[in-house]
């Protein structure tokens, strides 16, 4: 097989890779890119741990195609802080110890920031129905989806949100 | 105990920015120069014989670099124990389960490195297989190793006299066997290993492990050098659940492939892999003969448990008892037989799960439930009638100190409202309860304590070596925050140096509910330490008597007097000034019983301390379908003291899904002549955010165990047994049947309703 060259945007950045066609943009983000914050558990689209945005929409990196990923914007879980400042989310996730060994993390976060943008003030059965395709072995999910409810929504501030801005 | 500035408080952890940042570096991120790519070939059969392997093809495609196989491991067998070393690290005469290890690649890709395994030609005679413990005990084919005759790995027996004298004496008496099939511990990060020789030829590694020591003495000794030249490096670690203590053979292959090709080899699990070549949890069929005096105390107990081990013994002794002694510890019994097998099957390796005994235990609790009926007392009654109370023995002469069994049964009763709802729910609409007791650490000889080191460095911070690891639950901020809070320092001030064998010195591991309890007390040990030389050079500059300081706030200050203090920055230069650094170790050593030991001598004192809880849980089934609607849980546990309740509500939540959501309704694996049809995660279905009960009560209990750090114990397992119980419990409450076989799948609950109609 031929390897060729695509462009790919990622985090606001154009990168030049060369690929096979049967390359997932997965293996491409973690072994070519160095972008190693999306993970690989399942590799069947089962658990959502290697979930980034095309265009904001969540979508599985294990399941899509690198080539598939051209002429979108791509946005990984190293894109979600503006630098070293963290987005609500991440911080409200920090907060409300919505984060144990951090395998799912990536992302949990990525479908999440995901919802918030479409529903920024979802309740508690949209947001465990948002999240149902990202498996996590070690929360039980609670403090994740109070991390979710909480984030940017300063109104409901609960004990643990005291640290969030 | 309220005065602690750190201890004490929902602190989120300090691990969590790097994780959410997706910086955290986990063993499959990782890339060395010159890195190759490891795969293991693995056997296809349940039980055959090897009669040749052919290496040569594999060998000649370009690309690859390396192929080892039983050969080059010079015989070395692997087991947790002398008596149970029955495992080779890459079979040489014959595999025992459809996964067993028979060689390993490396090569310049993945794809090579696959095609390579395919070209290994290896030349088996099938044996018959047996995958039932019942049949392989029975069975008069070839044993799977033929020192254990009749297939059985482990015996263990605990009996403390009197037994049958007491049944005699019973008012009423039961028997009931319970059934519960295996089940996996689906880590979020599936196994991964990096290995490579040094400049030095030091072996440096990197994998998921539940105790970095644990992993580097085999390594030691399989490759026959010093321990000192094994590095385990730290390294982010994506979930254990117990199920990553003990080294595994990949874990050896992927060395010896460094070593044979001079270059850094790394092996990532599939899904499957990690599901079939880990560890399992066993199966068991628990027979429990129980028998009680008229108010419903047991008088007597006979339990008698058959485990499916699997192929090998891995951590076979200790998981035989386990279960015994979670049981043990809950509830005091006048006299107790217990019989434990552990039998050998060709199926895959089963090991130390967080929930396992959970049919054992659910068992237990149905048939106190069942009993209670018959003396028309109450679940709750008859478990105060039972609990474990300080100040006692355990059967097997463990002095248990702290203890707030009945607090947790009691505050859990009143936060649920079981008594209100109890027998007054509609149909088919539950309500159930269980208890269990979980051991902070077991005797582990030389390795049983753990020792830290801390030094401060000149701009007042601090340096903290410990040799535990953090699986994902929050070990590391543990040791930050009693750091912290000792040295009198802010978190973000301690700079941690952890689960690095070259560092740090040697600890039990993370996997026996041990860490905080004895891990946590080293560092805190050596940070009093540390203090305390401060304390001498700044008692010296405000003209005090040391005993009358305190530190906190990056301060050192006179207790009764707090304007009269000096920045502990100012202190260790003073000091360094004075020709003196600071720094200090401590450690900490559990005073258990030597002598016990799993098989021979299963008496005496097992740990220091051992936690207890309750789970409470409220379902609804529908008859027409099968499925469990839980709608509340509430959890109490007696974890010593709550060092940081936001850590443990976690750990609370986590045990729930795992051990009542997953481990009682949908968490079981499904076999076709000893191959697993259900690895992934799209067949063995763990609970999912939307699953989970919309209700999740915590209760934190303290007891202050007099020996624990600050007074904690435990909270990582105890909870995922008692939900189990609180589950099943519910269920059979709900549908009126006393279920007998977990987990409770909707055909299992459907049959039940069935026959009870007819």
């Amino acid at each position: 097989m031929e390897k060729i060259q695509i462009t790919l945007n990622i985090n606001d950045k154009s990168c030049e890779v060369m690929v096979y066609e049967n390359d997932t943009l997965l293996e491409v983000l973690r072994d070519k890119l160095d972008l190693t914050g999306s993970k690989e558990s399942c590799g069947e689209g089962a658990c959502g741990s290697c979930t980034v945005h095309m265009d904001g929409k969540p979508v599985r990196s294990c399941l899509t195609l690198a080539m598939e990923a051209q002429g979108v914007k791509i946005t990984t879980v190293e894109g979600l802080a503006n630098g070293d400042e963290l987005s609500d989310l991440q911080q409200s996730f920090i907060d409300h110890g919505a984060v144990q060994c951090g395998f799912c993390t990536p992302g949990m976060l990525m479908s999440a920031d995901a919802l918030l943008k479409e529903n920024p003030r979802p309740d508690d059965k949209t947001i465990r129905k948002a999240l149902a395709g990202n498996i996590c072995r070690c929360t039980g999910y609670t403090k994740i989806v109070e991390a979710v409810a909480h984030a940017g929504n300063p109104k409901d501030h609960c004990l643990d949100c005291k640290s969030a801005k | 105990m309220s005065d602690y500035t750190i201890i004490g408080k929902r602190m989120p952890r300090v691990d969590s920015r790097a994780k959410v940042m997706g910086k955290a570096k986990f063993t499959a991120d990782l890339k060395l120069p010159g890195m190759l790519v490891g795969k293991i070939k693995r056997s296809p059969y349940a039980h055959a014989k090897i009669l040749n392997i052919n290496t040569s093809k594999a060998m000649a495609l370009p690309g690859v670099k390396a192929v080892v196989t039983g050969k080059d491991t010079e015989g070395i067998k692997w087991g947790v124990f002398a008596y149970t070393r029955d495992q080779e690290f890459i079979q040489t005469q014959k595999v025992r389960y459809i996964g067993d290890e028979v060689a390993g690649v490396a090569a310049v890709d993945e794809e090579t490195a696959i095609k390579a395994l395919d070209l290994i030609e290896v030349t088996y005679e099938e044996l018959p297989a047996v995958f039932d413990p019942m049949a392989a005990m029975a069975s008069q084919t070839e044993l799977i190793h033929e020192d254990f005759p009749d297939n059985i790995n482990i015996h263990v027996n605990i009996d403390t006299g009197h037994v049958d004298e007491n049944f005699k004496k019973a008012h009423y008496i039961r028997e009931d066997t319970f059934v519960a099939s295996e089940e996996s511990y689906f880590q979020a990060e599936p196994y991964a290993i990096a290995a490579r020789f040094d400049h030095e030829d030091c072996l440096e590694v990197w994998m998921p492990n539940g105790g970095p020591h644990m992993k580097a003495k085999p390594l030691s000794n399989a490759f026959k050098i010093p321990l000192h030249k094994v590095k385990v490096r730290k390294i982010a670690i994506g979930g254990a659940f117990g199920g990553r203590s003990e080294i595994c053979p990949v874990d050896y292959i992927c060395a010896l492939l460094a070593k044979k090709t001079k270059q850094p080899v790394k092996i990532e699990f599939t899904r499957e892999e990690n599901t079939i070549a880990t560890r399992q949890g066993h199966s068991m069929i628990t027979t429990h003969k129980t028998g009680v005096d008229k108010d419903g105390r047991v008088l007597a107990r006979e339990t008698t448990c058959y485990m499916d081990g699997g192929a090998y013994s891995s951590t076979g002794p200790i998981a035989t008892s386990v279960p015994f002694l979670s049981m043990e510890q809950a509830y005091r019994m006048g006299s107790v037989r217990y019989n434990g097998y552990r039998i050998y099957t060709n199926k895959p390796i089963r090991g130390m799960i967080r929930t396992h005994g959970r049919g054992f235990a659910c068992g237990l609790d149905t048939q106190l439930d069942m009993i209670a009926e018959n003396l028309g007392i109450d679940p709750v009654e008859i478990r105060l009638k039972n609990s474990r109370q300080s100040g006692e023995y355990t059967s097997t002469k463990s002095y248990v100190d702290s203890c707030a069994m009945d607090e947790t049964i009691l505050k859990a009763v009143e936060k649920s409202g079981f008594k209100e709802k109890w027998g007054k729910l509609p149909p088919f609409h539950g309500i159930g309860i269980g208890t269990n007791s979980v051991q902070t650490g077991f005797p582990m000889g030389i390795r049983g304590g753990s020792q830290s080191f801390i030094k401060f460095n000149e701009d007042g911070e601090a340096t903290v070596m410990s040799g535990v690891v953090d699986n994902g639950q929050g070990n590391d901020n543990m040791l930050v925050q009693i750091a912290a809070e000792e040295l009198g320092l802010l978190p973000e001030d301690i700079h941690l140096v952890s689960a690095d064998t070259e560092t740090t010195s040697s600890d039990p591991g993370s996997y026996s509910q041990v860490s905080t309890f004895v891990g946590g007390q080293a560092v805190k040990n050596a940070a009093a330490n540390c203090r305390e030389k401060l304390f001498k050079v700044a008692s010296k500059i405000l003209k005090v008597a040391p005993e009358t300081l305190a530190a906190a706030n990056r301060m050192i200050f006179v207790k009764n007097d707090p304007e009269k203090s000096i920045p502990i920055r100012k202190v260790v230069r003073i000091s360094l000034l004075n020709f003196t650094s600071v720094n200090a170790e401590g450690g900490y050593w559990p005073r258990v019983d030597m002598k016990r030991e799993w098989v021979s001598n299963p008496y005496g004192q097992m740990c220091e301390a051992f936690s207890f809880g309750t789970t409470i849980v409220e379902v609804k089934v529908d008859p027409d379908t099968g499925q469990v609607e839980v709608m509340e849980v509430t959890a109490a546990q007696d974890v010593g003291y709550a060092l940081n309740p936001l850590v443990l509500e976690g750990q609370f939540e986590g045990s729930i899904a795992m051990g009542g959501q997953g481990g009682m309704l949908t968490e079981y694996h499904e076999w076709k002549d000893g191959r697993c049809i259900n690895t992934t995660m799209l067949d063995y279905k763990l609970p999912l955010a939307c699953d989970m009960p919309p209700k999740i009560n915590n209760i934190i209990v303290e007891s202050i165990d007099p020996k624990g750090p600050y007074g904690a114990k435990e909270a990582g397992m105890s909870i995922a047994m008692s939900a189990a119980q609180g589950y099943s419990s519910a269920v059979s409450n709900a549908i009126g049947v006393y279920m007998d076989s977990f987990p409770l799948t909707p055909d299992k609950i459907l049959a039940a309703i069935k026959e009870k109609k007819q």
